[in-house]
């Protein structure tokens, strides 16, 4: 697991400070920009602006085009962009108003608005880099969220977002800002458990969500924005998945791709792993009914988080490497495999006790 | 709540097909439509109808806006224009007796590009804004002006940032220099291989020896390019046509998978000859028994194979957005993502509409590559390109799957007015269409096996095949 906080030593702040790493000052190019200076052990020194500072660094690692955020009175850095990383995601807020039973990021009530330091190291990204942006409910911050969009557009037009989002709390009036913003910048990542609303509402917790999702998603498909739908399989709803693909072949066929994720036992899922997990490699039926339904009409679909020996050969091709690096782990089982390259693994906290019945080296 | 318009067809089984304007279909039977008819549509009706996207209940819900969208996106609109298809001569080594395309003998002057149409073919390529393009050079025999094909290709390479070029070649004399162009990466060759090798020979070569050297360069160009590079299609002449079964394996012994039946053209020198008028049912009956029999070949064979034009009208039933055939397009807009540039430089906006103008039936062109292109002639036929509001069209079960081809009626009939269901195309397609659907509605094993391959899954699920009692 790589960890996405680095020790620092304290810094004389008093607001957050956002600082990209280089290792050759030629490659400064603005202020937020701290030069290495010299390596001694674990401690790397860097220059910022005249003032030095210290970083710790576990192994060999190479910092240089990463972003990091500093806060006052932290002897912690937390690692905002990792420029080698095509997974780096910002965690804009930890609030949210569903409280979905496989949640992995359980909400907590207090926010601290960093939304200037992310659009600030957004825009010291790398080249054409997607960013996650994920929660709690990104959009229970919609007005700022928004002018962090717009302002890293104006700045940083290669720069694409990758928005996590329960889609509740989009409003008619969004439509032209989201058609200004670009529907190419943002996929929008909407999860959506069942096609009726009492098991889509008891999955997340909230009355009335799976009405108010889908006047979301109407204000998205006017607006033409880009969709990734998202449905974690579950044993709440995996025998009604063909009645999901149906409703999303009929009323979704604009979505640009159906994910269907397994789920990850860390927060919520893990409380809840015992009566939520769905072994997939045990029983594919439900799944393969599903892909079968959407693929022969048009929809692109695929698996997120499965891997590749859980899913039955012919349903390979639609399981993605999706498991983020920094959370990404492999088996003993895997030392002998020899699709190891294509396959997304396992998340750090997935307990194989309790997990897949039926998986081995392919 | 409000149903969306529904279009019925009996089925050959007796049942009752219903399709909407948005492509959505299912089977019921008479009672149900009875109660349609009559506005007495029960509760049961009425959730069978929501759930499966045939009605909504508000303006704006996601019901409606499914709809719109796949209704929206069965409708073709043509791209930046990015495929030009080139007929640098008219000449040919060969004399197939339907030759569709118009060829004049080897060695009659006067059917190739002068310098002077090269260079304006040129200057034209050189307008052309979009970042990529494809190449096809057609015939007369392309290959018998190997050297305007590489000046081409330079001139693209330089121009373009990506390119790729199809050569039609009968592949009957292929000299060293042609073969060195053929091999070059990002040239691609079509080819005609017409069904199996005797009815190859009684269309195209009639003498085994010119026979005999044919079947040479075709697999040598396979074995030499790759099956991937090399394609071909058999001219299917309805009134005598090879076996099915021996025409699958002509092309599946040679790892040609993808077959495309093409029936005689009723266009060019082939109307001289043929009477393809009448031969629509000739040809439906054909294509279905060929149908079949790749069926059987499918249940058991290792690498299957399927017949393009029948694949890409059973995925326009499933998908929307499926319009990447020139020849099943609504509105068939046609004059601006592609055209044709003939032997003396005028532009034409399809290959037919070449051939139409040269027998002297009608003029589509839209100017030349001297002068620069016109377009009052393809706007005019484009007002009618659409099957959405055609008295005919508006009333068939099939018109969200269906196309149009004005320049296919006007070759064949003179005129784009008559009743849709005496046309060829129209009959063909209905034949087309039912086959389909009764395949879809079939629980043969072997149907579904091919159906899974065709649409692109492991498996053809029984829900896409609706019903409602």
């Amino acid at each position: 697991m790589i960890d996405l906080r680095l020790k620092i030593d304290p810094l004389p702040i008093v607001e957050p400070l956002v600082i990209r790493l280089r290792n050759e000052p030629q490659n400064c190019q603005t202020e937020h920009d701290a030069v290495l200076v010299d390596t001694e052990g674990t401690r790397l020194e860097y220059d910022y602006n005249g003032f030095s500072f210290g970083l710790h660094r576990q192994d060999d690692e190479n910092f240089d085009g990463d972003v990091i955020l500093a806060l006052p009175g932290q002897r912690i850095a937390h690692r905002l962009i990792r420029s080698k990383s095509p997974h780096n995601t910002f965690l804009v807020t930890e609030q949210c108003d569903q409280l979905c039973v496989m949640c992995s990021q359980p909400p907590k009530k207090h926010h601290a608005d960093l939304f200037s330091q992310f659009a600030l190291a957004a825009s010291l990204a790398p080249l054409n880099a997607t960013i996650g942006i994920s929660g709690g409910e990104p959009l229970l911050h919609k007005e700022r969220l928004f002018s962090m969009v717009e302002t890293v557009a104006s700045t940083r037009p290669d720069i694409r977002f990758h928005i996590l989002s329960n889609g509740q709390h989009f409003v008619t009036e969004d439509i032209r800002r989201l058609v200004a913003m670009g529907t190419e910048r943002i996929l929008w990542g909407i999860p959506l458990y069942a096609a009726d609303g009492l098991t889509h509402d008891r999955i997340v917790g909230k009355d009335g969500a799976f009405q108010n999702l889908q006047r979301g998603l109407g204000i998205l498909i006017k607006a033409g924005a880009s969709i990734e739908l998202r449905t974690v399989v579950m044993q709440q709803n995996k025998d009604r998945l063909s009645d999901l693909a149906n409703f999303l072949f009929t009323r979704l066929s604009c979505i640009d791709v159906w994910a269907i994720m397994q789920m990850e036992r860390i927060g919520y899922g893990r409380m809840n792993w015992a009566t939520s997990f769905h072994d997939s490699s045990a029983d594919f039926t439900q799944l393969a009914r599903a892909i079968d339904m959407s693929a022969a009409r048009g929809i692109s679909v695929a698996l997120y988080n499965f891997p590749l020996c859980s899913v039955p050969l012919q349903y390979r091709e639609f399981a993605l490497s999706t498991i983020s690096d920094w959370k990404q782990k492999y088996l003993d089982i895997c030392e002998a495999c020899g699709s190891r390259a294509a396959c997304g693994g396992f998340f750090e906290w997935y307990s194989h006790k309790e997990g897949f019945a039926g998986l081995g080296a392919l | 709540m409000t149903v969306f318009p529904l279009k019925f067809r009996q089925t050959a089984d007796g049942d009752v097909l219903f399709c909407d304007d948005a492509g959505g279909f299912f089977k019921s039977d008479d009672a149900f439509l009875s109660r349609y008819a009559h506005d007495q549509f029960t509760a049961d009706d009425d959730a069978f109808l929501l759930r499966n996207g045939h009605a909504f209940e508000e303006v704006g819900d996601v019901a409606y806006s499914g709809f719109e969208y796949r209704f929206a996106s069965r409708l073709y609109a043509p791209g930046p224009l990015d495929y030009i298809i080139l007929v640098p001569t008219l000449r040919c080594n060969l004399a197939c007796g339907y030759c569709q395309v118009s060829r004049v003998n080897e060695n009659t002057p006067g059917f190739d590009w002068s310098n002077q149409t090269l260079e304006a073919v040129l200057s034209f390529l050189g307008t052309i804004t979009a970042p990529k393009i494809k190449i096809e050079f057609q015939g007369g025999e392309p290959t018998l002006r190997l050297d305007i094909l590489s000046t081409v290709r330079d001139f693209c390479r330089s121009r373009f940032e990506r390119c790729e070029f199809v050569v039609c070649t009968n592949l009957q004399d292929v000299s060293d220099e042609v073969w060195s162009f053929l091999s070059l990466t990002d040239v691609y060759v079509s080819t005609s291989l017409d069904g199996d090798v005797s009815t190859h020979e009684l269309q195209r070569t009639f003498k085994s020896a010119r026979t005999a050297q044919f079947v040479e360069n075709l697999d040598a160009a396979i074995a030499r390019l790759g099956n991937g590079k090399v394609s071909a299609l058999p001219t299917i002449d309805p009134r005598r046509p090879p076996e099915p079964k021996s025409v699958i394996e002509a092309y599946t012994s040679r790892g040609m998978n993808s077959i495309y039946l093409r029936p005689v053209n009723y266009q060019g020198f082939a109307r001289k000859r043929y009477d393809a008028r009448a031969s629509s049912s000739a040809w439906n009956a054909y294509h279905s028994s060929f149908i079949d029999e790749l069926v059987e070949f499918n249940f058991t064979a290792e690498v299957p194979a399927e017949e393009y034009y029948f694949v890409h009208c059973l995925r326009r039933i499933l998908r929307a957005g499926h319009n990447g055939h020139v020849d099943l397009r609504n509105p068939n807009i046609v004059g601006h993502g592609y055209v044709v540039i003939d032997h003396d430089g005028k532009i034409y906006p399809t290959d037919e509409a070449r051939m139409v103008s040269r027998v002297g039936q009608f003029d589509l062109s839209m100017g030349d590559v001297f002068t620069g292109m016109t377009m009052a002639t393809v706007d005019a036929l484009n007002e009618e390109a659409s099957n959405n509001f055609h008295p005919d069209c508006v009333h068939c079960t099939y018109q969200a799957y269906c196309g149009i081809d004005l320049v296919d009626d006007l070759s064949r009939y003179g005129r784009i007015d008559l009743p849709k269901d005496q046309t060829d195309f129209c009959q063909r397609h209905l034949a087309l269409f039912d086959k389909i659907f009764a395949m879809i509605y079939s629980d043969d094993p072997k149907i579904r096996k091919s159906l899974a391959i065709w649409a692109g899954v492991p498996s053809f699920d029984a829900s896409i095949a609706r019903c409602h009692q």
